[in-house]
């Protein structure tokens, strides 16, 4: 049996008042693409950011590649958070390098991976220019590239291509489908359920902080007697059902 | 480590890679510079100006009702003394143009000490060169029965004192001994004018810019605050370094133009005196004072959601670091006074007032520990605070984190 990379147990988060996550549970493998679903409000970005050490959960374990997370794991994480932006009044390359070396990689090591990254997404010439000459789609290349660098694990991608232009966005997913066939394990949160269809290998739905569907996307189909994961998504928010699934 | 020196580097190149760094560096002092060189030389030029006109004034005419006005200082300026009778005729002559001024030296000039100038027109720089003028005669004729030219210039300008001191029967260095630890306190002022703002920039800014959620992913907050901090010390260092290269460049330059730095109050540089005891606390509360400073700076750029806010909140400690000024009398001169002891160890002021009081000498060592362990205290208390409000206000976006959140587990 593969030793999953990524393993959360009866995890519960309360912040004040307020139960945010309750009693989540599943897996991913190495080399999977997870596709992490749910409305805005749902739970996916508090459960992200408790899987990363920066929330404490109220109870449950998180844990990546069998232990909780931190920083000294940085090398075989990537995260592009949905909030995300970059230090403006630096230079491309500078601020690829200094996350690099953040992850744990030598400075040389860093400006080869990122000069790679930047010549793969055509920002080669943009290398020594100051990220806030950069138009909207270049910056969130850059990110993805600051997520990617080092070749992680565990890469997490929270919306990865809002905003970006159907080019960019093609180059977006297949970049995901190298590391992906390079055995790295996705954490894919979206909206755009076409790219779940074109990308996941197993799915979680979140509604209210509970998993209401979780397995392979053909499994999750069956159970629900559809054709498309939209549907699915939509049936679950519009029902006032309140089935609970564990991982 | 690696971590540490990757967040240190990266902070202290992205203050120093930065123009305005250097243009306000640069700027800063050779526009202090410029505009003192251009005022003395200015006023220099107007009252040489003023003088000449003066000296070239020949058709004013001067009345003297006082008995104080010499006869031969007036015949000096190459002018007369007109009669008390004439002085209405004269007023008509100004005012119809026919002589350009009249001084009118009242009866009463002794005790109202005022007297008078009528002028054939409202030409600023005549008024300043009658004025002069008359100002001339009168303390030149004043002090004519002095005698000699020295013993004028004295009664007019003054002297200085050459003031000898003594503690427990040996005589001290006097104000020399307040200029070494005096010191610390302008490089307190200079090093908060600089630099404690960078660590309110730069916490706010990755907020701003909504990096911190990828930063924190790589690094513990503890470890990025330490990083920052040690890099903000690191900008002040080259700061330093860098007006004391000005100053050493601006010494030796004045010196090899021929000018010789007067120094005010009788301070000679080679009278100095370098007490190890007031230097160690000159150091101490500079560098706990910074800390304190920069760990209240942080905490309010963690706290606040906006760059904009936390600067807002951020006025409360630079009116507490200038706070002290307008106390400086009675922190010199009256250390006993409770007022000058609460300010002594109230956070905000502590720096300043320790940093003073060690310069005049006026705090014990005792007072001076306990101060300086005070302020320890509170510069821990407020990077404990930062670090805390960090963890939990980085990603506070759209609203100031709440006072609890601190304390929460």
């Amino acid at each position: 049996m593969v030793k999953p990379i990524v393993s959360v147990e009866n995890f519960h988060l309360a912040i004040g008042e307020k139960e945010i996550v309750k009693d989540l549970s599943f897996t991913i493998n190495p080399g999977e693409v997870f596709a992490f679903l749910g409305a805005n409000g749902s739970g996916k970005t508090s459960t992200i950011r408790s899987l990363l050490g920066i929330y404490q959960p109220t109870s449950g374990s998180l844990l990546i590649d069998g232990k909780r997370y931190s920083p000294l794991q940085a090398r075989d994480v990537g995260y592009l958070p949905e909030e995300r932006g970059l230090y403006t009044r630096a230079k491309v390359l500078d601020i690829m390098v200094y996350f690099g070396e953040l992850k744990g990689l030598a400075h040389e090591e860093a400006k080869e991976f990122s000069l790679a990254y930047l010549e793969r997404v055509g920002l080669a010439d943009k290398s020594n220019v100051k990220v806030k000459k950069l138009s909207g789609g270049q910056q969130q290349k850059v990110q993805l590239g600051v997520a990617i660098i080092g070749g992680p694990k565990l890469l997490i991608l929270d919306e990865p291509t809002k905003g970006l232009d159907p080019m960019n966005r093609k180059l977006l997913l297949d970049i995901v489908d190298e590391l992906q066939a390079k055995g790295t394990a996705v954490i894919y949160v979206t909206h755009l359920m076409e790219e779940v269809e074109r990308l996941a290998d197993r799915l979680l739905i979140l509604k209210d902080g509970t998993a209401r569907a979780y397995g392979t996307v053909a499994d999750v189909k069956k159970k629900y007697k559809s054709k498309s994961i939209e549907d699915i998504f939509v049936s679950i928010y519009d029902t006032k059902s309140s089935e609970v699934v564990h991982g | 480590m690696a971590k540490l020196s990757t967040v240190i580097k990266h902070e202290y190149l992205t203050i120093v890679k930065q123009p305005s760094f250097w243009i306000i560096m640069i700027a800063i002092p050779a526009i202090i510079a410029a505009v003192a060189g251009l005022s003395y030389l200015g006023n220099k030029s107007s009252q040489d100006r003023i003088g000449d006109l003066a000296k070239d004034l020949k058709n004013v005419a001067i009345v003297d009702q006082s008995g104080l006005i010499n006869k031969e200082v007036v015949g000096a300026s190459g002018l007369t003394l007109s009669s008390t009778d004439q002085q209405n005729d004269l007023r008509e002559a100004v005012r119809t143009g026919a002589k350009e001024a009249l001084v009118v030296y009242p009866d009463t000039l002794a005790k109202d000490r005022t007297y008078e100038i009528y002028l054939s027109s409202d030409d600023f720089t005549k008024m300043g060169s009658v004025t002069s003028l008359a100002d001339s005669l009168l303390k030149t004729s004043i002090f004519l029965p002095l005698g000699s030219a020295e013993i004028i210039a004295l009664a007019q300008d003054g002297a200085s004192s050459d003031v000898v001191t003594y503690r427990d029967g040996k005589e001290t260095a006097g104000l020399n001994e307040y200029v070494v630890p005096g010191l610390f306190v302008v490089l307190f002022y200079i090093i908060f004018a600089f630099s404690v703002g960078y660590m309110l920039t730069s916490v706010s800014e990755e907020k701003e810019n909504r990096s911190m959620e990828m930063v924190l992913t790589y690094i513990e907050p503890r470890k990025l605050i330490v990083g920052k901090l040690l890099a903000v010390i690191a900008v002040t260092i080259t700061q330093v370094l860098f007006f004391a290269l000005m100053a050493v460049v601006a010494y030796f330059g004045l010196q090899a133009a021929g000018n010789a730095i007067a120094l005010p109050a009788g301070i000679d540089l080679n009278k100095l005196v370098f007490d190890p005891l007031a230097i160690f606390f000159g150091v101490s509360f500079l560098v706990v004072g910074f800390l304190l400073f920069a760990g209240l700076m942080t905490a309010t750029a963690a706290i606040a959601p906006s760059t904009k806010e936390a600067n807002s909140f951020s006025a409360v400690f630079y009116i507490g670091a200038f706070m002290p000024f307008y106390f400086v009398m009675m922190i010199l001169t009256d250390p006993e006074n409770p007022i000058t002891k609460f300010i002594t160890f109230f956070p905000l002021t502590s720096p300043v007032v320790a940093l003073l009081r060690n310069a005049v000498g006026n705090m014990g060592t005792l007072e001076s520990v306990l101060a300086l362990l005070a302020m320890t205290f509170f510069m821990v208390v407020a990077i404990w605070v930062a670090i805390r409000a960090f963890s939990r206000g980085a990603l506070e976006y759209s609203s100031v984190l709440k006072l609890s959140a601190l304390f929460k587990r």
